[in-house]
């Protein structure tokens, strides 16, 4: 148990030095972009003021309203405070809203879409490079194949090319948004169907494109395995191919375990161009308001919460490791 | 053999969970079906709801309410779908906020009359003014005090009168608290001050000499600022102790308001408004009915792409957005869309998207070099590519300060602007007056120089403004013709909005004020106010930094003008100096709105061929004298 606590005490250590740097560059580098977005907002609402010196006045107020008449370590230091204390400021772009109220909003839609999706993909993936691996034939030559030239369309390719087929010429699928454009959430069936419908299009998008790539990890993994003496050993003694295939597969998925737990980590850095393309209401599509409307506090928390996903995640990969595979431990001790 | 037995149940269940979302999934891709099969409880739990939601005067609340009542609550045959105004969760209803990105309340030249109501709307089809919450105005002799008298059965949606002392209160709470109009009319209205209940003075700020700092900005004001209502303005103040920053910050959903629809539903994906049935418009001094849609809703798409896409797909009734060969719609995809015209340029033109060169960098202050490159330019092409031919050319419009309207051309004389005029793509033309002007290129690196530096620029919009990003490609092409080096540049639009409004870019594009009641001179103002340029950050024009003292002068006494014969005088001297010294130039004429309409659910919109509503701005059913179509609408089925 000692070894356990050093390995813990080791890692959490080095990814709290991690969130550090990444918090502070989660602040600077949107403020690095060039424009200045409190100038925007004050000078839009003063179009046709001819008067300099009410202008200067109404931009000082917002400047001091927004911080940014401070250097930028005072307000990393405010914003940082704020932030622990679960205030994320005001958004710029939807000002005077609160950055932590349009998060609230966007973050459950990301949630319910991104990680089913992930999941089934990463599901489907394995199961189908599991299979192309011991039955080979139509599914190692054909169906896996398949699904590697889909998973390499960029994910803004694979929804256009949804969009465009189911949508537009077949008319099965909604073309935007998460329900119906004529509806209001309610808990009626018309709503959960319709939610069920709107779910579908940026669902597939993200599973088919995250599916070759799982099922080749998985394929090569359970060819290596399948080759490997235990498994020769085990035919020898004339034990069934299912129990070898379940060896096989228990021993082919750990370094999947490790591209699922990435992939949960970076779901909404990766897979939101999906929610853009479908205007559907996650984090990605706040991500693109917070960028185009150089919106600081909204960006900042966005990345900020993509980051602390990936390292959570990674975190809870290694510590889980440390415990189905003790030699990553005793390795990581040495 | 448990595991196993287990491991085949949840397989089972995932499979089938699977099969059964993609077969709900693609079994219904809109949900009109079931909106028509439970019409008839809609509608009578809409109305419950309705009800509800503007007693609880709360956009959350009524959501909540509805959710537990109501399935389609906006069913189609009572609803027109919006497309392009609103691009982002609604962030208030409050007239006096800073940056409220609200539908209902968004002024594109003309005020939206959807929720809140200005004093008078301005018909930029003939230039005319009527009454809204006003019923007439006029001047003292020297234009220093304008009265106004009110509608008498005008009321809010609280059911309170409306009269005197909300527009005064109105005033008086822009003022105090310092909001934009405040801050924007403070310089030019002194106070306004109630005569009787139903009559206000608005006594203009005087300048040295007691004349009126300028009136046409009190007229601007009638038709332009939402009124509020006195009382609820106390209500706000109250709630946040009259804190004015507060008070600018409030969300007002529970917004007392004298325009026809009240907020109805507000979420990250949608904004719904509802039509007010005791909306005291519907007396026969205003429009003697309701309008006709129950509710107006607005889905929230990412892009102009996802909102054609909804046109296309009979999502969206009315589209402010740009369509690329509009025309296609209907003649190739057979499609029941429809324009305000049936042929290019298909929509209203009323502004003019304009190319401004910054006068104080190397070159760009030479007349020669600016005129060089608007000479030069392919109009025709930008016309043809760049606006799919949504535009006039400057063959069909000449180019001058006005507008392509009646209500504005009256005010030029074109005679004696035709010898100054050019139609582009002259690049002969362009070489040879740079040569004249003696700007050659004498290092024989293909680029001309000016005080020995080459002429090198950077042609700036914002990134993805696709019409306007190739008509700056189409300007870049027309430099390298003539010697001089313009690259595009195309940052995101915050940036670039930094660049134009603190000169900081070379040429940059942008649209000054286009048609609302002193559209002409605003505009002139645009191209020509110095006080503008020495604004340190300005949205309000001359982004260049053009100075000339002569039309400068001009602008300033323009308001004054009384008689339309010194007016035309003075524009026409205007436009001289614009054609002669370029200090920027139109490339295209453009709708101030872009309007196509979908008439698969609705019809009777505003067309010039249809004598019903040929004058009706075709503003998008809201803005200004536009609302009156709302009117006018038709269900194609009824």
């Amino acid at each position: 148990m000692k070894g356990y606590k050093k390995y813990y005490f080791n890692k959490i250590l080095w990814y709290l030095l991690t969130l550090v740097c990444a918090v502070i560059l989660n602040f600077v580098l949107p403020r690095l972009m060039p424009g200045d977005p409190v100038a925007s907002i004050a000078s839009q609402s003063l179009a046709g003021v001819t008067d300099a010196t009410q202008v200067q006045k109404v931009y000082a107020e917002y400047a001091a309203k927004f911080g940014t008449d401070r250097p930028m370590w005072e307000q990393f230091f405010i914003w940082l405070g704020n932030a622990l204390h679960g205030d994320l400021g005001q958004s710029f772009s939807q000002y005077p809203r609160e950055v932590s109220d349009i998060l609230a909003k966007a973050i459950p839609w990301t949630l319910a879409l991104q990680l089913p999706a992930i999941i089934v993909g990463w599901l489907l993936g394995n199961i189908l490079g599991a299979i192309a691996a011991y039955m080979k034939g139509v599914f190692d030559k054909a169906v896996l194949p398949l699904f590697m030239f889909i998973g390499s369309f960029p994910a803004f390719g694979m929804a256009t090319i949804m969009l465009y087929i189911f949508s537009l010429k077949l008319k099965i699928a909604p073309t935007a948004g998460a329900y119906g454009f004529d509806l209001i959430p309610t808990m009626s069936w018309t709503f959960v169907k319709s939610v069920i419908s709107h779910y579908q299009l940026p669902f597939w998008s993200i599973v088919l494109i995250t599916i070759g790539g799982q099922g080749i990890g998985m394929r090569s993994m359970a060819i290596y395995e399948l080759n490997a003496d235990y498994v020769k050993y085990s035919r020898f003694l004339g034990i069934k191919d299912n129990k070898i295939v379940g060896y096989v597969f228990r021993n082919a998925m750990l370094p999947q375990i490790t591209g699922l737990a990435l992939s949960l980590g970076t779901m909404i850095g990766g897979n939101m161009v999906a929610e853009m393309m479908f205007s559907y209401p996650g984090l990605g599509m706040t991500m693109l308001t917070a960028v185009t409307g150089q919106d600081y506090p909204l960006l900042s928390a966005c990345t900020l919460i993509i980051t602390i996903m990936v390292l959570i995640a990674n975190l809870a990969l290694e510590i889980i490791y440390g415990i189905i595979d003790p030699r990553v431990k005793a390795q990581q001790q040495d | 053999m448990k595991n196993r037995k287990m491991n085949k149940i949840i397989s089972v269940i995932a499979v089938a969970a699977m099969a059964m979302s993609m077969v709900a999934g693609c079994g219904s891709s809109s949900s009109s079906t079931a909106s028509t099969d439970t019409k008839a409880e809609t509608e009578a739990a809409a109305d419950e709801t309705t009800e509800e939601a503007t007693e609880a005067a709360d956009t959350e609340a009524a959501a909540d309410e509805t959710a537990s009542s109501d399935e389609a609550a906006t069913p189609r045959n009572e609803t027109v779908y919006f497309a392009g105004q609103q691009w982002g969760a609604v962030n208030n209803y409050n007239p006096m906020s800073s940056n409220s990105n609200c539908w209902a309340m968004s002024q594109a030249g003309n005020c939206r009359e959807m929720m809140y109501e200005s004093l008078f709307m301005y018909n930029c089809l003939d230039g005319s003014v009527s009454g809204l919450l006003g019923d007439s105005y006029s001047w003292n002799d020297d234009k220093t005090v304008m009265t106004v008298t009110l509608k008498q059965d005008a009321h809010f949606s609280d059911g309170s009168a409306f009269n005197s002392a909300d527009v005064v209160a109105t005033w008086n709470a822009h003022k105090e608290y310092n909001s934009p109009t405040g801050a924007s009319y403070t310089l030019y209205i002194d106070s306004i001050e109630a005569v009787d209940d139903y009559t206000v003075n608005i006594n203009a700020l005087l300048d040295d000499q007691g004349r009126a700092v300028n009136p046409l900005q009190i007229e601007t004001y009638i038709t332009a600022i939402f009124q509020m209502s006195d009382e609820y303005l106390q209500v706000v103040a109250d709630r946040n102790n009259g804190d004015a920053d507060a008070i600018k910050e409030d969300r007002m959903e529970d917004a007392v308001h004298s325009g026809p629809y009240s907020p109805y539903y507000a979420s990250e994906q949608k904004l719904i408004f509802v039509r007010d049935d005791n909306y005291w418009g519907q007396s026969d001094s205003m429009w003697g009915s309701l309008p006709v849609p129950k509710y107006l809703a607005h889905v929230i798409y990412k892009d102009n792409a996802a909102g054609q896409t909804a046109l296309q797909a009979g999502e969206v009734d009315a589209c402010q957005q740009f369509i690329t060969d509009v025309q296609k719609l209907w003649l190739e995809d057979g499609l029941s869309i429809s324009t305000w015209l049936d042929e290019a340029p298909y929509g209203l033109c009323l502004s003019m998207p304009t190319i401004w060169f910054n006068c104080e960098r190397n070159g760009l202050d030479q007349t020669a070099v600016r005129k060089a490159i608007a000479m030069a330019t392919d109009f025709s092409q930008i016309a043809a590519s760049a606006m799919s031919g949504q535009t006039y050319t400057f063959d069909e419009m000449p180019r001058c300060v006005a507008n392509p309207t009646d209500a504005e051309r009256k005010y030029i004389d074109f005679d004696q602007l035709t010898d100054l005029q050019f139609s582009g793509n002259d690049v002969d033309g362009a070489i040879a007056l740079l040569d004249e002007a003696g700007i050659v290129d004498t290092d024989g690196d293909g680029i001309r120089e000016y005080n020995g530096e080459n002429l090198k620029y950077q042609a700036e919009c914002p990134s993805g403004w696709s019409d306007w990003n190739a008509t700056l490609e189409i300007i870049a092409a027309a430099g390298q013709k003539i010697g001089i080096d313009i690259t595009t540049y195309f940052p995101e639009a915050a940036s670039f909005y930094d660049d134009l409004t603190t000169c900081n870019f070379d040429i940059g594009m942008w649209t000054p004020t286009g048609a609302e009641i002193s559209g002409l001179w605003a505009r002139s103002a645009a191209y020509f106010s110095e006080d503008y340029a020495a604004l340190e950050v300005n949205w309000s024009g001359n982004f260049g930094h053009y100075m000339n003292d002569e039309a400068d002068a001009l602008v300033k006494s323009i308001p004054y003008m009384t008689s339309d014969e010194e007016l035309k005088e003075a524009y026409t001297t205007l436009s001289k100096i614009y054609l002669e010294e370029v200090p920027s130039f139109s490339a295209m004429y453009r709708p101030q709105a872009f309007f196509a309409a979908n008439e698969s659910v609705w019809t009777n919109y505003p067309a010039q061929s249809n004598s019903e509503t040929c004058n009706i701005p075709p503003l998008v059913l809201t803005d200004g004298a536009g609302i009156e179509a709302l009117y006018h609408l038709q269900l194609v089925e009824e």
